[in-house]
C-alpha cells in the first residue's frame, strides 16, 4: 500500500506542478494546494502505515502507528493553510490592481 | 618607519579641514611639508655602508598580515623618488592649481597616493603590498577623475581603474598562490624558498599572473592604453603618478621578484619581449601625437618598456642600467611634464600644432626643456644623465646571457636591432617635443592666451629636476656607490659593482649604436613630413583602444542580452527552469550513488476502499487541469482534500483527519470567496511545445519524488525516535493522545511558532485589505 | 544559563506582539521599536560574549532532552549570525521612519519586522530540522507581510512570484524532512549527523541531501535557482529591501553550511564538487545580471547573487581556511548589503529616480552620500583593507591550497566585474557636471537617511581594518564547523 500511496502523492505533485506552470493565478494557487496535499501524504507514508492502533493510549494495546509524522503533518497543514489564505488574498488584490490574473502579463520591466 | 608611511594618510584626514582656509593660504603648502619630512627621514640612509633595515608592526597577525617594512637598496631608491618628486610636484601644484579648484579633494587623493606608494615599495608582506597597490590604483582613479565634469576624465578614470584593478587582482592571485606554496607571506622568505615555487607545476600560471599585474600597472603593450587617457588628470598628477612613480610600481614588482623568477627562462623571454615591444611601440606612437602630454605619455610607455626589457635581460649590467634609468627617467620626464604644464598654463593650449617659437617668450622654460629632452633622447653629451643609461642599455642589449637556442636565441639576435629602432624614434619625438614647441615660427594668433614666462614658483621644481639631470650626468659616481649599486644588488640578489664613465673610446660598440641612433634620428626628424602619413595609417589597424572600448561596450550589451534572455519576469519560466535543474541533478545523483531501491517486505495491506479513494483523488487532481470552469476546479480540489482526510482515517490518524476536514472546508470557502473576484478561467493558449515541456517537467518531478519516497521507505536504517514518545506520553506528558502531547509538549516550540505564523498571516491579510481601502478614502 | 538561547527568538516575538497591539499610535510604536531593538542587540551581544567565554549553550525546550524534544543550540556560529542580524535590525529600525509612509508604519511594519528577526534568529539557533522549517515559515510569512506592505501595483505583482517560489520550496522542504526521517528515524540535526556518519551516508541519503540542498539553495539564490530574487527584492520599500538583502539569502547559505557539515559530510567528493561548480556559475551569472541594467536598485539586488557564489565556494572547498572565508564573507555580506540597500534607498530618494541614465553630478550636492557609496563599493568589491577582502583572501587561499584553479580565477574575475558594476553608479550617478537639484526639498531627509547606512558601513570598515579582533573567533568557528563531532556531542551529551 505504501507504494501506491507514494505513487498517489507523486501524482498529486505532478498535477500540482502542471497547474503551477499555467498562466492563470487561480490555477496556480490550485496547483500549490495540490502540492501541499502531496507533501502531507508523503509525510504520512514515511511513517509506517497501519502498523498499529491510532496513537492514542489505550489499555492493552502495545502497537501504535508512528505519532511523530502525524504531529509534523498537523503543524504543516496549519501553516499551509495560513500561506494559502494569504496567497488567495494576494492574488485577488494583485489581479484587481493590475487588471489581469494572467501571470504572463504580469512580467514587468526594470524601471517601475 | 610606520609613521613615515602613515604620515600622508594622517595628514590626508586633516586636509579637508585645512582646505577651508584655502583663500588665505594655498592648501598645497601644508601638503608639501609631508614629502619633505619623509625625504629627509630616508635620505639619511644613503651611503656606501648601507645595510637593509627591517621593521615590523603587527596588524592582523592571525592572518599573517603585518606591516613588515623592509628597506633595501631598491626600496630606498623608490622611497626617495616618491618623496623627492612628491615634494617638487606638490610645490609645483601650488602654482598650477587655482584656489577656486576643489583643493581639499585633490590633496587628499594626492596624499593617499603618496602613502600607498610608499607602502608598496616598503612592504615585505605580500598582502599589505597588495592593499597599498590597490590604493594606488584607486587614488589614481580619483585623480584622473578630478575634473569629472569632463566626459574624457570620466572615461580615462574608468579605463585606468578597470585595467589596473584587473592587473591587481591577477597579482593577488599570484601572491596568494605563492604564499600558499611557501606557507609564508614575506617576500624575502618566499625568495629564500624559491624552489617550492619554481618547481611547482603551477609556476607558469603564477608567472603569468604576476606579470599581468606588473604589465598593466607599468603600461606595457598591450595594456598601455589607459596611460594616454590618464593624461586628463591635472598635469602635476601626470608628472607624479603617471611618469615618475605609480607606473613604476610594476617595474618595482618585477625587480622585487626578479631574484627568484629570473631563474626560469620564460621570465627572460616574456619580460624582455614585452619590454622591447613596448619600447618600440611607445616611441613610434609618441611621434604621431599632437598633444604635448600625449607625446610624454607614449614616451613614458616606451621608457617603461626599456626598463622592463633590461629587467628581463637579467644580466648585472642590465639590472644596474635599469635602476639607474629609473632614477634618470624620473628626473627628465618629471621636468618635461612640468614644462608641458607651464606651456599649457601660459599659452592655454597643449596642441603642438598651434605651438612653436616660444623660446623668446619662455626662455627659462625652454632652457629646461633643452636639457630634459636631449637627455631623454640620449644625445652623447657628458652632462646628460639620459645618455649614460641609454649607453648601458645598448651595452646590455649586446651582451645577453641567454641560451642560444629556441625563442631565447631568436630574441637574443633581435634585441639589439629593436633597441636601436626604439631609440631612433625616441630621438625623433624628443626633438619633436622641443623644437615643435620652442623653435620655429610663433603662431600667437592661434593661442588662447598671450604667452609669457611662468612665475618663479612654478619654475623651481623643474629647475631642481634639471639640475639633477646635469649633476648625475657630470658626476655619476656621486650616486653610484652609495645608492645605485645597492639598488642593483637588491634586484640581482648578488652584489653588483659597476663604474660609470662617459668615455670608453671610439670603438666602444654602444657608442657606435648611439651615434647610429643620432644620425638616423636626425634624418627621420628632418624628413618627418614625408613620414607623417605612414605614422597615421599604421596604428589605426592595431588600436588596442578599439578592443577595450568594444570589450566594455560588449560586456554591458551581452550582459543585457543574456540576462534579459532568461530573467523575463515570467514566473512560469522561472519555475520551469528551477524544477528542471532540481530534476536533472537529483536524478543524476540518484544514479551515481545507486540510491534507488525497492523493498517490498515490509508493506501494509492492500484494501479496495483505499484504492478507490486513491483513484478518486487521481481523477480529481487531473480534473483540475482539464476543467475550464472555476467552480468545478475549486470543488474538485475539495474532493482531493476530502480524499486525503479519508486516507488519514484509514491510516489511523484521527486528529489529522479532523483538522484536514475543517481546513479543507475553510479553504474551499475562501477559494469560492476569492474566485468571484478573479477572471474566468480562459482556454489554455500556450503552444503545444510548452505544453509538452510542462508535462515532461511535472511528470518527471512527480516521478522523482515517488522514487525518492519509495527508496527512503525501503531503507529504514534506524529505529525511529517515536518509540520514546509512545513509551513516555503518559508518564511524562500526562496525556493519552500522543500526537497532542507531542504538539503541545515534546515539540511545543513548533506549535507556538505555528500560531505565530498564523498571526502574522492574519495581520498581513488585514493590512492588504485595509491599506487599500484607506487609500481610496484619501482619494 | 542555557535558557539564554531562547531570548533572541522570544524577545522579538514579544516585541512584535506589543507593537501589533499598539499599531495605531505611530510615534509610540516607533520609539518602542527602537528601544526594544537596541535592548535586543544588547541582550544578544551579552549572550554572544557569554558563549564566547563559556562555550555553546544548549537549550532543551520544555525540558525534553535531545533527540526527543526541540533543541536550541547557541553555539558561536549561530550567535555570531544572530548578533549580526540584530546589528542590521537596529540600523533598519532607525531608517524606517524616514523611509516608510505613515500608513505603512501603522499597518504592522514593526510587527512584521520583529517577527522576521525572530524567525531569522530561530533559524540560526535551532538544532531540529523540522523546527528549522517552522522558523523558515515564520520568517517567510513575516517577509510576505513586509513585501506587500503598501500594496503598490508592482509590489503586488512581484510579491506573488516571491510567495509562489518560496511556497513551493517550503513544501519540498517538509517532504524531504519526512524522507530523511524515514531513513534515519529522527529529525534532530545532531542525531541525523551521527546516524548518517554511522552508515557512511549510504544509499538514498546523498540524494535526499541534494534535495535538501536545493531547498536551501532556492532561498539562498544559488545558480540556477535565483531567478525569483532580483525584482521582488527591489519592489518594496528600501528598508524592506535592506532586511531581505541582508538576511534572507544568508539564512539559506547558513542552512547549507550547517547541513553539509553536520549532516551530509561523507560524500564530499560528490556533493561539494557540485557546490564548487554551482558557485562558479552563481558568481558569473549574478555579476552579469548586475552589469545588465541601469536601475541602481537592481544593480545592488543582482550583486547579492555573486556574493552567494563566494560563500558557496567556501562550503564546496570544505577546508578550514575556506570555511572561515565563507564565515567572514557571510558576516561581511550581511552588513554591507544592509548598508548598500539603505544607502541606495537614500540615493534614489534624493535623486527622484532609480534610472542611472537620469542621474549625474550628485556628488556636488551630496558629498557625504557619494563618498559613503564609494567606500561601500570598495567594501563590496573586496578591496583591502575592507572586510570583503579578508573573506575573499581566505577563500582564495582555501581554493589554491586545494588546487581548484578554476574557481579561484572565476572569483577574481567576478571581483573585477562587481567593482565595475558598482563604480558605474559612482561615475555616472555622482560624477558629472553640477546640475540643478530636481528635489531640493528632499535634501534634509535624504542626509538623515544616510546615517543608519553610515553606521553599518563603519561596522564594515571595522571588520576589515580590525580583522584581528574578529578573525580568531571566525577561525575557531571554522575549526568547530570542520569537526562536527563537537556539535553532535554537545547536543546529544555523549
Amino acid at each position: 500500500m505504501e507504494l501506491i500511496m507514494a505513487v498517489l502523492a507523486g501524482i498529486l505533485f505532478t498535477t500540482g506542478i502542471y497547474n503551477l506552470l499555467q498562466k492563470q493565478l487561480l490555477r496556480i494557487i490550485i496547483g500549490t494546494a495540490l502540492i501541499s496535499h502531496g507533501a502531507h501524504l508523503f509525510i504520512l507514508t514515511m511513517g509506517e502505515l497501519k502498523r498499529g492502533a491510532p496513537p492514542i493510549l489505550t489499555e492493552g494495546i502495545e502497537n501504535y502507528t508512528d505519532p511523530l509524522p502525524q504531529a509534523l503533518i498537523l503543524t504543516s497543514i496549519v501553516i499551509s493553510f495560513g500561506v494559502t489564505s494569504l496567497l488567495l488574498v494576494l492574488a485577488y488584490r494583485a489581479s484587481q490592481v493590475n487588471g489581469t490574473d494572467n501571470m504572463e502579463q504580469l512580467r514587468g520591466n526594470d524601471y517601475e | 618607519m610606520l609613521l613615515a608611511v602613515l604620515l600622508p594618510f594622517i595628514i590626508a584626514i586633516i586636509i579637508p579641514f585645512v582646505s577651508k582656509w584655502k583663500d588665505k593660504i594655498h592648501t598645497g603648502y601644508f601638503v608639501t611639508i609631508v614629502p619633505v619630512i619623509i625625504f629627509i627621514y630616508f635620505v639619511r640612509f644613503i651611503g656606501s655602508g648601507f645595510e637593509p633595515v627591517m621593521r615590523e608592526y603587527s596588524w592582523i597577525p592571525s592572518l599573517n598580515m603585518n606591516f613588515a617594512f623592509h628597506l633595501d637598496g631598491l626600496s630606498l631608491l623608490f622611497v626617495l623618488l616618491i618623496s623627492g618628486i612628491g615634494a617638487l610636484v606638490a610645490f609645483y601644484s601650488i602654482f598650477y592649481l587655482h584656489k577656486s579648484e576643489q583643493l581639499g579633494h585633490f590633496y587628499v587623493y594626492f596624499l593617499i597616493f603618496m602613502g600607498s606608494m610608499l607602502g608598496v615599495v616598503l612592504s615585505d608582506n605580500v598582502f599589505v603590498l597588495y592593499s597599498f597597490w590597490e590604493f594606488t590604483s584607486l587614488s589614481s582613479f580619483l585623480l584622473i577623475g578630478f575634473w569629472n565634469f569632463k566626459k574624457e576624465s570620466r572615461y580615462g578614470a574608468l579605463k585606468s581603474m578597470l585595467i589596473t584593478v584587473f592587473g591587481g587582482l591577477s597579482l593577488l592571485g599570484a601572491l596568494v598562490f605563492m604564499s600558499v606554496l611557501t606557507n609564508t607571506t614575506s617576500i624575502r622568505e618566499m625568495i629564500s624558498q624559491q624552489q617550492l615555487i619554481l618547481n611547482s607545476e603551477f609556476f607558469p600560471l603564477i608567472l603569468v599572473l604576476l606579470l599581468l599585474g606588473a604589465f598593466t600597472k607599468s603600461a606595457q603593450f598591450p595594456f598601455h592604453i589607459w596611460l594616454p587617457d590618464a593624461m586628463e588628470a591635472p598635469t602635476p598628477v601626470s608628472a607624479y603618478l603617471h611618469s615618475a612613480t605609480m607606473v613604476k610600481a610594476g617595474i618595482y614588482l618585477v625587480a622585487r621578484y626578479s631574484p627568484m623568477m629570473s631563474a626560469n627562462e620564460w621570465f627572460f623571454i616574456i619580460v624582455s619581449t614585452f619590454g622591447i615591444v613596448t619600447l618600440c611601440w611607445g616611441s613610434y606612437m609618441a611621434v604621431r601625437q599632437t598633444d604635448l602630454k600625449g607625446i610624454l605619455a607614449f614616451s613614458t610607455i616606451s621608457q617603461l618598456g626599456m626598463i622592463m626589457a633590461m629587467l628581463g635581460f637579467g644580466t648585472d649590467i642590465a639590472l644596474f642600467a635599469a635602476v639607474f634609468h629609473i632614477l634618470n627617467h624620473a628626473t627628465f620626464k618629471g621636468s618635461l611634464f612640468m614644462v608641458a604644464g607651464i606651456v599649457d598654463h601660459e599659452t592655454g593650449t597643449r596642441d603642438i600644432r598651434k605651438l612653436g617659437g616660444l623660446m623668446t617668450y619662455l626662455p627659462i622654460t625652454a632652457t629646461l626643456a633643452v636639457f630634459a629632452s636631449f637627455s631623454m633622447a640620449g644625445v652623447p653629451l657628458p652632462f646628460l644623465n639620459g645618455f649614460y643609461s641609454k649607453e648601458f642599455f645598448f651595452d646590455s642589449a649586446l651582451h645577453l646571457e641567454a641560451a642560444n637556442t629556441g625563442i631565447s636565441g631568436v630574441l637574443q639576435a633581435a634585441v639589439p636591432y629593436l633597441a636601436v629602432l626604439g631609440s631612433i624614434f625616441t630621438f625623433v619625438y624628443s626633438m619633436y617635443f622641443f623644437f615643435g614647441t620652442f623653435r620655429g615660427k610663433a603662431k600667437l594668433d592661434q593661442l588662447p592666451k598671450k604667452p609669457h614666462e611662468a612665475p618663479i614658483g612654478m619654475l623651481v621644481s623643474p629647475i631642481v629636476l634639471v639640475l639633477g639631470v646635469i649633476i648625475i650626468g657630470l658626476f655619476p659616481s656621486l650616486i653610484n656607490k652609495p645608492f645605485i649599486e645597492h639598488a642593483a644588488s637588491a634586484v640581482a640578489g648578488t652584489t653588483v659593482e659597476k663604474s660609470i664613465y662617459f668615455w670608453h673610446g671610439f670603438l666602444y660598440p654602444p657608442l657606435i649604436l648611439s651615434i647610429t641612433v643620432l644620425v638616423f634620428g636626425v634624418i627621420l626628424y628632418l624628413s618627418r613630413r614625408v613620414w607623417m602619413p605612414v605614422y597615421n595609417v599604421v596604428p589605426g589597424i592595431l588600436s588596442m583602444n578599439k578592443f577595450y572600448d568594444g570589450a566594455v561596450d560588449r560586456l554591458e550589451n551581452y550582459s543585457f542580452t543574456i540576462t534579459k534572455g532568461y530573467m523575463n519576469g515570467s514566473i512560469g519560466r522561472y519555475v520551469r527552469l528551477i524544477l528542471a535543474a532540481i530534476l536533472i541533478v537529483t536524478f543524476a545523483f540518484m544514479a551515481m550513488t545507486g540510491g534507488f531501491s525497492i523493498n517490498t517486505d515490509n508493506l501494509a495491506d492492500f484494501t479496495i476502499a483505499e484504492l478507490l479513494v486513491a483513484i478518486t483523488m487521481v481523477v480529481a487532481a487531473i480534473g483540475t487541469i482539464l476543467t475550464n470552469n472555476r467552480i468545478t476546479a475549486i470543488l474538485i480540489l475539495g474532493v482531493v482534500g476530502y480524499g486525503l482526510a479519508m486516507l488519514f482515517v484509514f491510516y489511523r490518524a484521527p486528529d489529522l483527519a479532523l483538522t484536514q476536514l475543517i481546513i479543507e472546508t475553510v479553504t474551499v470557502a475562501l477559494f469560492l470567496l476569492v474566485f468571484y473576484h478573479l477572471p474566468k478561467l480562459g482556454k489554455k493558449e500556450e503552444s503545444a511545445s510548452t505544453r509538452v515541456l510542462n508535462l515532461i517537467i511535472s511528470i518527471g518531478f512527480g516521478a522523482m519524488m515517488t522514487m525518492v519516497a519509495i527508496s527512503s521507505h525501503s531503507t529504514k536504517l534506524f529505529e525511529s525516535i517515536s518509540s520514546y514518545f509512545v513509551d513516555n506520553t503518559y508518564e511524562l506528558g500526562g496525556g493519552d493522545n500522543m500526537v497532542n502531547v507531542i504538539l503541545v509538549d515534546f515539540r511545543g516550540l513548533d506549535t507556538f511558532f505555528e500560531i505565530v505564523v498564523l498571526g502574522i498571516a492574519a495581520m498581513a491579510i488585514y493590512a492588504m485589505i485595509r491599506l487599500r481601502q484607506d487609500k481610496k478614502e484619501e482619494e | 544559563m542555557s535558557n539564554l538561547a531562547v531570548l533572541p527568538i522570544i524577545l522579538p516575538v514579544i516585541a512584535g506582539i506589543i507593537v501589533a497591539f499598539i499599531h495605531k499610535k505611530k510615534k509610540i510604536v516607533r520609539i518602542v521599536s527602537q528601544i526594544i531593538a537596541i535592548l535586543n542587540l544588547l541582550v544578544v551581544g551579552s549572550i554572544f560574549l557569554y558563549v564566547q567565554q563559556n562555550g555553546t549553550v544548549v537549550l532543551e525546550t520544555g525540558g525534553w532532552a535531545a533527540p526527543y524534544g526541540i533543541i536550541l543550540v547557541g553555539d558561536l556560529l549561530a550567535m555570531t549570525l544572530v548578533l549580526t542580524t540584530n546589528i542590521i535590525a537596529v540600523a533598519c529600525v532607525f531608517f524606517a521612519p524616514k523611509s516608510l509612509s505613515e500608513k505603512q508604519e501603522e499597518f504592522y511594519f514593526y510587527a512584521f519586522f520583529f517577527m522576521l528577526i525572530s524567525g531569522v534568529s530561530g533559524a540560526f539557533l535551532t538544532g531540529d530540522l523540522f523546527n528549522l522549517f517552522v522558523f523558515f515559515e515564520v520568517l517567510l510569512m513575516a517577509s510576505y507581510g513586509l513585501i506587500v506592505l503598501g500594496n503598490g501595483k508592482v509590489q503586488l505583482r512581484e510579491s506573488i512570484k516571491y510567495v509562489l517560489i518560496n511556497l513551493f520550496s517550503s513544501m519540498l522542504f517538509v517532504t524531504t524532512i519526512s524522507f530523511l526521517y524515514s531513513v534515519v528515524g529522527t529529525v534532530n540535526m545532531a542525531q541525523i549527523g551521527q546516524r548518517v556518519q554511522e552508515v557512511e551516508q549510504q544509499g538514498i541519503l546523498t540524494t535526499i541531501g541534494i534535495l535538501l540542498f536545493f531547498v536551501f539553495a532556492t532561498k539562498a539564490a544559488v545558480f540556477p535557482l535565483y531567478y525569483w530574487l532580483p525584482r521582488p527584492y527591489i519592489s518594496p520599500n528600501p528598508v524592506v529591501s535592506a532586511l531581505f538583502g541582508a538576511l534572507l539569502t544568508k539564512v539559506g547559505i547558513y542552512s547549507i553550511l550547517r547541513t553539509f557539515t553536520v549532516m551530509f559530510n561523507q560524500e564530499v567528493q560528490l556533493t561539494h564538487t557540485l557546490f564548487i561548480y554551482l558557485a562558479a556559475f552563481t558568481m558569473i551569472f549574478g555579476v552579469i545580471g548586475a552589469l545588465s541594467t541601469n536601475n541602481v536598485k537592481l544593480i545592488i539586488a543582482y550583486n547579492i547573487i555573486p556574493a552567494v557564489g563566494f560563500m558557496l565556494m567556501g562550503i564546496g572547498l570544505y577546508n578550514q581556511v575556506a570555511i572561515s572565508g565563507t564565515l567572514y564573507y557571510l558576516v561581511h555580506d550581511m552588513i554591507i548589503k544592509g548598508a548598500l540597500f539603505l544607502l541606495i534607498g537614500a540615493i534614489v530618494y534624493v535623486a527622484g529616480t532609480s534610472d542611472l541614465r537620469k542621474m549625474g553630478g550628485l556628488i556636488h550636492h551630496y558629498p557625504v552620500l557619494g563618498w559613503m557609496f564609494f567606500i561601500a563599493t570598495l567594501v563590496l568589491a573586496g578591496i583591502p583593507p575592507f572586510s570583503g577582502f579578508i573573506g575573499k583572501l581566505l577563500l582564495l587561499q582555501g581554493g589554491l591550497a586545494q588546487e581548484e584553479i578554476m574557481i579561484v580565477i572565476v572569483a577574481l574575475i567576478t571581483s573585477l566585474l562587481i567593482l565595475f558594476s558598482m563604480i558605474r553608479i559612482f561615475i555616472r550617478g555622482f560624477w558629472g557636471e553640477k546640475t540643478e537639484l530636481k528635489h531640493p526639498e528632499r535634501k534634509r531627509k535624504g542626509v538623515w537617511m544616510a546615517w543608519p547606512a553610515g553606521a553599518l558601513l563603519s561596522v564594515s570598515i571595522l571588520l576589515g581594518l580590525g580583522a584581528e579582533w574578529f578573525y580568531p573567533t571566525i577561525d575557531s568557528i571554522a575549526e568547530y564547523v570542520m569537526n562536527p563531532e563537537i556539535y553532535i556531542d554537545s547536543v546529544l551529551k555523549e
